[in-house]
Parts: structure tokens; sequence; C-alpha cells
């Protein structure tokens, strides 16, 4: 294809220890990720999605094996390179949302800006884009507490593209959320992902959310168990 | 950085806890710095008794006027020795004193030494801006019987009040026919009377206490100085007013002591009191750290965010126990001097020591108190912190 490789893993291994147990979690994992896919990681409960997922993210490290993402091998940084390279690299989208319950929205999507150099006045054209993007203009001084899960959601996926970050993470981003807000976050993050070019890897148990990833990873105790390329993936809902 | 309004809505959004927080620290801002007012107060008003130009004479070997005695044929010299300042009148500002420490019934039925010190008219002049108070009566005239009281005592003792009878033995009783004030000076602990009407109500007569003298420069307070001193037949010390007082004010030292050890204990108490609640704030924003961490911030970035809102919750305490301490400049409070044992008025004095012993108490309670909490926070592990509920 000669897309440079965004994510490359190779024979990773994770492990976590307490006391004299070590808890093997991920073993002997190899994987390659164009930039520009839309990746699914599928699999049951404990099987090790969210550690990978961590992997990837810069805020874990591997227990062997060398993660290298967007060109960088994370694991020869120190941490806090690593926490600036987070800063400038990846999106976070989370469960449960992680929506600082103090700070307006517009107040939660500018903190990643508060990391980099803008002035005042970019960050808030910054902000108001992402908002926009969200389709939460109007919004923007509301408390997340004053939204629904759904709107919650898209407030974290603003913060999440507001630095126009290289990667997107989101872990479980839709299990929270009824049918309607999940598929309206589905739309957005494949929008995200076609429209943007934003490499997304995204962990789900939900496996028509996996339907609009370009591709479906599954993983079981740790292992990469299948590998499935959607050949062309629908279009997002049409609302 | 973290923004600090994360800070300031987290401790409005906890508001209880704050606020118990804010009263704890701030009740205890609030008593070291009325101790520290009062210690500032007795030294202010040691401080402004002493004038450069006066000198204090007593007998050779008195450490303080209470026991001293001088013979009157001597003391009576020293005003028309050359040197003495004379005032608009020509008077010499010389003035003979004598001191009388009765046990005296305080208003709450409690008894306390005071001083009684008899008076020439002269005596006012030479302490700072005496006045009678408004409304505070007049100037007691000799032979009479009557006696002037400042203003701080009469509130303290029985009798004491304008119009009173002032019992202050079994004979002795005089009426108050005037309120006095001395510029926060020593004198404002004390009850005036004419001089003779107390040299024979104790029996003294032919003795005085000591004589206070002003210099009519600083040439003349030395020269005044070595001819008192020097003088065989007199036997008397000319003792600098300044130097007298500083000696005075050594008490205070011993108070200013006891008020570190006090203030330096409760402060400890109170970062355990900031402490918890910060620990309370960590506990409760696990996740919100992981995520803040996730998103790029550092370690220093949480560990400065915590630490700032430590030092926010204790300057709020710091500024309500310092504000607090406002109203108390209107009151006065009685304690033993330790050299004389008499009841001294001391009046709480909101000023710079003041101001420092609450910022430097806040700061103490807030960079400890939220040190141990925050380091909590920095150490976090972020993926456990995000995996929280
Ligand atoms: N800090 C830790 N210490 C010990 N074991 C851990 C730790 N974190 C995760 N694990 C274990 O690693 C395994 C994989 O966890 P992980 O969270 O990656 O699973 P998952 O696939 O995301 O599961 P879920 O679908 O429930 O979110 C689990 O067995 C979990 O108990
Ligand atoms: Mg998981």
């Amino acid at each position: 294809m000669g897309k440079p490789h965004s994510i490359v893993l190779q024979n990773v291994n994770k492990e976590y220890r307490r006391d004299e147990f070590v808890i093997p979690v991920l073993s002997d994992l190899d994987l390659v990720v164009d930039e520009g896919e839309y990746l699914a990681l599928m699999g049951p409960s404990g099987s090790g999605k969210t550690t990978l997922l961590n992997l990837i993210a810069g805020l874990d490290r591997a227990t062997s094996g060398a993660v290298i993402v967007h060109g960088q091998d994370l694991g020869t940084m120190s941490e806090g390179q690593v926490t600036r390279w987070r800063a400038d690299n990846v999106g976070f989208i989370f469960q449960l949302y992680n929506l600082i319950p103090v700070l307006t929205a517009f107040e939660n999507v500018e903190l990643p800006l508060l990391l980099t150099h803008l002035s005042k006045k970019h960050r808030r054209e910054n902000v108001m884009t992402a908002l926009r993007a969200v389709g939460l203009d109007g919004r923007e001084d509301h408390y997340p507490r004053q939204l629904s899960g759904g709107q919650e959601q898209r407030v974290a996926i603003a913060r999440a593209v507001v630095t126009d970050p290289y990667l997107l993470v989101a872990d479980e981003p839709t299990g929270d959320l009824d049918r309607k807000s999940a598929e309206e976050i589905l739309s957005l993050l494949q929008q995200l992902n076609t429209e943007f070019g934003k490499t997304i890897v995204m962990v789900t148990h939900d496996p028509q959310a996996a339907q609009r990833a370009s591709r479906i990873l599954h993983l079981d105790k740790g292992k990469l168990v299948r590998d499935e390329q959607q050949i062309s993936f629908p279009v997002g809902v049409a609302s | 950085m973290i923004p600090l309004k994360y800070n300031v809505r987290n401790l409005r959004v906890r508001w209880v806890n704050t606020l118990l927080t804010v009263i704890g620290t701030g009740a205890i801002v609030w008593s070291s710095c009325i101790l520290f007012g009062l210690v500032e107060g007795l030294q202010h008003s040691l401080n402004v008794s002493g004038d450069p130009l006066d000198l204090i004479v007593m007998r050779k070997g008195s450490t303080s006027e209470t026991n001293s005695g001088i013979e009157l044929t001597k003391a009576e010299k020293i005003p028309t020795l050359s040197g003495v300042m004379r005032d608009d009148k020509g008077r010499p500002l010389a003035a003979l004193e004598l001191l009388n420490i009765p046990i005296v019934e305080r208003l709450d039925g409690s008894r306390a030494n005071l001083i009684v010190r008899g008076v020439d008219p002269v005596s006012s002049e030479l302490r700072p801006n005496f006045q009678i108070v408004k409304d505070g009566g007049r100037m007691f005239e000799p032979g009479k019987g009557e006696c002037i009281v400042s203003k701080n005592l009469t509130k303290r003792f029985k009798g004491a009040a304008l119009g009173s009878e002032l019992k202050v033995g079994e004979r002795e009783k005089y009426r108050v026919v005037g309120v006095f004030s001395s510029g926060g000076s020593a004198a404002e602990s004390e009850v005036w009377v004419d001089r003779k009407d107390l040299e024979q109500n104790i029996a003294r007569e032919g003795i005085t206490s000591s004589v206070q003298v002003r210099a009519a420069s600083q040439a003349d307070f030395e020269s005044l100085r070595k001819t008192i001193e020097n003088d065989t037949q007199f036997k008397l010390a000319a003792i600098p007013e300044v130097q007298y007082f500083a000696e005075q004010s050594k008490s205070s030292i011993f108070l200013k002591v006891a008020g570190t050890v006090i203030a330096i204990l409760l402060t400890i108490g109170a970062m355990f009191a900031a402490a918890n609640t910060m620990y309370a704030a960590v506990r409760s924003r696990t996740r919100e750290i992981g995520t803040l961490r996730a998103l790029g911030f550092s370690r220093t970035d949480v560990l400065m965010s915590f630490m700032g809102e430590s030092v926010l919750l204790c300057s709020l305490g710091g500024i309500a126990g310092l504000l607090a301490t406002l109203p108390l400049s209107a009151i006065t409070y009685g304690t033993s001097n330790f050299n004389t044992f008499a009841e001294i008025t001391i009046q709480f004095r909101f000023g710079p020591i003041v101001m420092l012993v609450a910022f430097l108490m806040t700061v103490a309670m807030g960079v400890f108190g939220g040190l141990f909490p925050a380091m909590r926070a920095v150490r976090m592990d972020v993926v456990t912190a995000l995996r929280e509920v």
C-alpha cells in the first residue's frame, strides 16, 4: 500500500506484578496499523483491550518489546517526554467522558490547549471550532452536569481533537450511552477518520460499533485471535 | 499549568469541607494573632514611654521605681540643676513622683496590684500625648483627695469610673474627677494623684520614689546624667528612660517566646486539618487527576495545582482569622508586669507583626498541610487512576 505505519508493535509483552504473582496480560503481540486506519479492538472482558490501548497511547509501558507510534519508540522516552508526546499526539476519549465537573464545556475543551503556546485568542478560536465540529456551539458555558451523556461525550471528543492530534484513542466511547447517542458519537468518530484522516483505535464491546471501523481486531487472553479487514465499511447512519 | 479556577471552583463545590477548614484554620490564626497583637501592644507601650531626652532618677542600686526611695531634700535639688528643659511657663521639666502599689478590687471581684502615682504638675508634660479624654472630667486639684484614672483602667477596677470613689487602701480613697490617656504609654496603666496627697495618705513624708527629668538638649542630657550620677552626696542613678523601659520590656520577650511556641503548635494542628481536607480532595478526584495526566499535564503541574489549592484554602482561613482580629483593636487586656507585679494594661495592636504571624502561619499550613496530599496525587499511577470509577 505504501502508507506509512502509524502504530507498530513488535513482540510486545505486558505483565502486572502483584507481590509474588506475575499476571500476564498481553503476550507476544505483533501489530502494524497504517496511518488513517480506524481500528476496533474487541474481546471478552479482561482480555487486555484497555491495556493494549494504554500502551499505544503512551499511558503505560510494555514489559518487553517495542511500541512505536508515529515513528517514536515510546519505550526509549523518559516519562516527561512521553507526557509531552501525549499532549502533542494523542486525543483521549473515555467511556465515562472524564470531563472536569467544575469546568464548563469551553474550559474542558480548552484544557489541552493550555499546554501549548497558543494565545488566549487563538485558544478561543480553536475551542469554538472544535465545539462547532461536534455540534455543541451555544453550549460552551454549560457545565458537564447540565449536559446529557451524549453531549458530554461530544465535549470530550472536542477536547480530544482540539489540539489536532495524530491519533485518537477511545475506550468504549459508547459504553455508557443509549443507542441514539451512541450512533451520533460513532458517526462523529467516523467523520473524524474519513474527513480529517485521524488514525483511531477504539475499544468496544458493541459489534455494531465495531462495524463502523475499517478493521476489527479480536483479542483473547492477551493474544490477537482474529484480524478482520473491512472491505468497504458503511457510511454513517443518515440523520 | 492547570488553571487556578479549577481549584477555586473545587473549593466552592465542596463548600462544607472548605468552610469547616476555613473556620478551623481561621480560629487558629485568630488566636495566635491576638497573642502577638497583645505582645506588640505591650512593646509599643514601652517603646512610646521612653523619650530619648528623659532621665529617670532613682536611688543607686534600684532596678525599678517601686524599690527606689530618695529623700526629698536631695530630690528637690534636681529641678534646679542646669540643663533641665523648661516648659512654656518657665517651669523646669523635672517631676518628683511617688509610687504606691496597693491591692485593689477589680470589677470582676478579683484583686490586683494597681499603680497609684503621686505626681507633680509637670508630670503630665513628661508623658507622651497626655490628655484628659473628651468628656472625661478635669485634672485633679491638690489637697482635695482627688485622682485621675487612665481610660484603660476605668473599666477594670471597682470605683475607677468617672465620679466614683476609688478605694485603694484602709484609709486611702480618691474621688475620680478625670479620665486621661497618654498615647499608649506606660502611664495608661496608672492612677494619678497629687504627690503631697499621696505622701500623707501612705505616711511617707520626706520620701519620693523617683524624679523624671527632661534635658534641654542631647548635650544637656549627657551632662545632666553625669552631674547626677557623679555627685557623691546624691548617691543617685540617672537612667535614660529609653533604657529603663527597654529593661522593663524584657518580660515581653518571654511572652513572645511563649507565643511563638504556642503558635507553632497550633499551626501544626491546623496543618493536619488542612491535610485531611486535601487528602479527601485528592481521593475524590482520583480519576480527574488521571485524566489531567493523560491529557499531558505533568506531575509538577499536578503538584502545583494541589499545593496551590491547599495554600488557597489556608489563605481563606488566614484572611478570615486576621479580619476577625480587627474589632479587637478596641479591647484592652490586663496582665501583670513581671517587675512590679502591678496590673498593666495592654492594647491589642493590629500591626506588621500580627500580619506577619498570620502570613507565616497561613503559608506553613498551606504548604505543609498540602504537601503530602499533593504528593499522593503526584505519585498516582495514571492507568490506575483512570480505572477509578
Ligand atoms: N494494575 C493492574 N494490576 C494487576 N492486574 C491488572 C492491572 N490492570 C489490569 N490488570 C489485569 O489485566 C487484565 C486485562 O485488563 P484490561 O483492563 O486490559 O482488560 P479489558 O479487556 O479492557 O477488560 P474490560 O472489557 O473489562 O474493560 C485483567 O485481568 C486485569 O485484571
Ligand atoms: Mg477495558
